[in-house]
């Protein structure tokens, strides 16, 4: 059994003892405040909240013990409740590696392996030392290497004999190209992806293992960062306004002179007695562009500091990715285990011809957050997206089926009566309490619905491809999702009352992808009934014949041993 | 296809009670502790809550079917927006059976399939008779055994 790194013992028992003599120094000003406790209380239970803090935090690194050993990864942990948990190697879906400055600087990092199951992390190592990162990698991707070549050789065999029916999961990918490659052993690595996917491979980096499918140079990544619009960042910022007042009313004052007021008070009074709507009008403009400014540099840093440095490669049967300026992630997506592909475009990515790839596994990826789950290549030609994304799981040209035209009615009625509900109570607000008589100007609303509903209209489809099913939505954020039928779950057909007066349905198909944000569930919208309830029935065929198919390789491999 | 047993509804219409009598409670509450809140509005909530919970219980079991087919388990549901469901055997992971105790008083069981996935991960079929369940969750279990899979992910 071995133990965490003794440095991030360390770090931890200080970080507990400082936490300790927090506590116990509140806890005693409080006491002493209130129970007229002797002068040497408070020190003495700071120093007794350091001491059980610190030896609680170093019982739990003594309990805490994990293991390799053959096909599964032993951990035992709890100080008071004891746990001892298995984790089968097979069943392991990523392996994520973080690194937060403290830890660089100590030349530690801190390992994630995800399964399936659970909503948590399953396995968690805080922190081990780099060389022991390398080590695991190795033994979880070997052994992950194996048991892929078998099942694709297998696959493959199967594949010839049942033509149609099974197709394997990724015997045509390089990395896993089979037997041959990987029982002959030994060299084969770096080399066996004949031509890099990316042509944006700028420059040469220290690539150890595995072939560079994507990098970013600097100038990519701030093409990136300003064509992602995070939509968290005006909350974020607009919540982290408080922080800088004093600048904040030094710019509204500013702003209020260019727009000529005469100020001899605060901005607040001018704001409140200020006659002239136009000069109001100009102030408010300004501050709002200045706002949204902000917001985008908020934006345009995040995303440098969470991608700086990205890259993707491949080793064998894995992606790896590596990202981050502050926080380094890093980490390990098995093939064979992606459930699903994402290709993402918003407005100003379609216009320039860019596209965002992310996959999904049952388990959680690309670190602890909710906004970058996945992203296997932040932005590239959508040409390069596509062939990476048939390289991961191959489909032919996507063909996407519109919905009928009456779903387009659908929209329509209902931005119509979004509309309305809006300036009803643009009504309702002007005539009971602000009186200016502008509430009119909330019709203006209805100029955009007939293009937005023609738009959300053009970008929905669907089309059922030899091997995956494939759903496109949304015009802002066009998203394509590619749906292998081997790896569906549940199939559903939903039709609500204004739905069903139109005959139309919603067919969803679920998958085991973890990310509860961007969901597991494809779906084609606004479909006609008839045609939903043909799809679902083919979808079901499909992943039977499928899954029947990955089955006879799986037998095919068992007679082979 | 196979609907719930009649008396389904009775467990809707009591669940139902419950909870507006809960929020009842909450009500008197506040009312008691926090602002003052007119009777009517309060006995008008219940009543409405409850009048709304009977009619939602009787649509439901009309609607609610579900069936054993070849290769999945299908389910058609939902009184508002109506969802069929179809659950293939081989992604079944496990199944339970379950009795909460209102289920218990009127002499009822559920059946709850899990698979993977992430929308319905838990499909609940409520409503069954105690020994149905039981045959039904063994129906469930053989079937997802013939269908094994490799890994149901």
């Amino acid at each position: 059994m071995n133990r965490l790194h003794p440095r991030s013992a360390v770090v931890r028992i200080a970080r507990a003892t400082l936490q300790g003599g927090f506590f116990g120094f509140f806890g005693g000003s409080l006491g002493s405040g209130m129970f007229a406790l002797p002068w040497f209380a408070v020190p003495a239970l700071a120093v007794l909240g350091a001491v059980v803090f610190s030896g609680y935090a170093l019982a739990r690194y003594l309990r805490f013990q994990y293991e390799l050993d053959g096909d599964t990864l032993t951990v035992e942990s709890g100080v008071f409740a004891r746990q001892s948990r298995q984790i089968p190697l097979g069943r392991v879906q990523n392996l994520d590696v973080e690194q937060n400055i403290l830890n660089r600087l100590l030349g530690l990092a801190i390992v994630r392996f995800e399964t399936a199951g659970g909503s948590a992390t399953e396995a968690t190592l805080d922190a081990v030392d780099e060389a022991e990162v390398k080590r695991l990698r190795n033994y979880v991707r070997t052994h992950d290497r194996d048991e892929a070549a078998e099942t694709a050789a297998a696959t493959s065999d199967a594949v010839s004999e049942t033509a149609t029916a099974g197709r394997s999961a990724h015997a045509d990918l390089p990395g896993v190209t089979g037997p041959t490659s990987t029982h002959t052993g030994g060299a084969q690595t770096a080399n066996d992806l004949e031509e890099p996917v990316s042509a944006s491979v700028t420059e040469e980096r220290d690539q150890p293992d595995g072939s560079l499918l994507f990098a970013f140079d600097q100038r990519e990544l701030l093409t990136y960062a300003l064509v992602s619009v995070r939509p968290a960042a005006p909350v974020l910022t607009l919540a982290s306004l408080p922080l800088g007042m004093d600048v904040v009313w030094a710019v509204l004052r500013f702003n209020a002179t260019l727009a000529g007021a005469s100020l001899s008070g605060p901005v607040v009074r001018w704001l409140a007695s200020s006659p002239e709507t136009t000069r109001l009008a100009v102030f408010a403009v300004l501050s709002v562009v200045q706002f949204f400014l902000l917001a985008l540099v908020v934006s345009v840093a995040l995303t440098v500091v969470e991608y700086y440095g990205f890259q993707l490669t491949q080793a064998d049967g894995d992606l790896r990715y590596e990202r981050g300026l502050l926080r380094r992630y890093s980490g390990n997506i098995p093939l064979e285990k992606v459930q699903t592909v994402t290709i993402r475009e918003n407005v100003l990515m379609r216009q320039f011809g860019y596209a965002t790839l992310a996959v999904e596994t049952a388990g959680y990826s690309g670190g602890n957050q909710q906004s970058s789950q996945g992203v296997a290549v932040p932005l590239a030609p959508r040409e390069e997206v596509y062939e990476l994304a048939r390289d991961i799981e191959p489909f032919g040209d996507l063909d996407f089926d519109r919905s009928p035209k009456r779903a387009r009615r659908r929209y329509l009625a209902r931005f119509s009566l979004a509309a309305a509900g809006l300036t009803a109570v643009a009504y309702a607000v002007d005539s009971m309490l602000l009186e200016t008589g502008y509430w009119w100007l909330t019709a203006l609303l209805f100029l955009p619905v007939v293009p937005a509903a023609h738009l959300r209209w053009r970008h929905r489809g669907f089309d059922l491809d030899e091997s995956v099913l494939a759903t496109r939505s949304g015009f802002w954020r066009r998203t394509t999702r590619i749906v292998p039928y081997y790896r569906l779950q549940t199939v559903f057909v939903t039709r609500s009352p204004f739905q069903r007066r139109r005959d139309l349905a919603t067919v969803g198909a679920d998958t085991a992808s973890s990310s509860s944000l961007l969901g597991g569930v494809a779906r084609v919208y606004d479909i006609d009934e008839g045609t939903a309830k043909e799809l679902r029935d083919t979808l079901r065929e499909r992943l039977t014949a499928h899954v029947a198919g990955l089955r006879t390789g799986d037998r095919a491999s068992d007679a082979e041993a | 296809m196979e609907s719930l047993h009649p008396r389904v509804r009775l467990l809707w219409i009591l669940s139902t009670v419950i909870q507006a009598s809960v929020l009842g409670v909450i009500a008197y509450l506040v009312d008691r502790f926090a602002v003052s809140l007119p009777q009517t509005v309060v006995v008008g909530g219940w009543v409405v809550l409850v009048v709304l919970g009977v009619v939602h219980a009787i649509a439901a079991h009309r609607i609610w079917r579900f069936d054993l087919q070849d290769d999945a388990l299908f389910l058609l549901r939902g009184v508002v927006t109506r969802t069929d469901t179809s659950v293939p055997y081989v992604r079944v992971q496990h199944v339970d059976t379950t009795r909460g105790p209102v289920e218990r008083a009127i002499g009822l069981a559920s059946v709850v399939v899990y698979t993977a996935g992430t929308r319905g991960a838990d499909i609940t079929i409520p409503g069954l008779r105690p020994e149905r369940a039981t045959e039904l969750r063994e129906q469930l279990r053989d079937l997802a055994n013939e269908s094994e899979a490799t890994d149901a992910v």
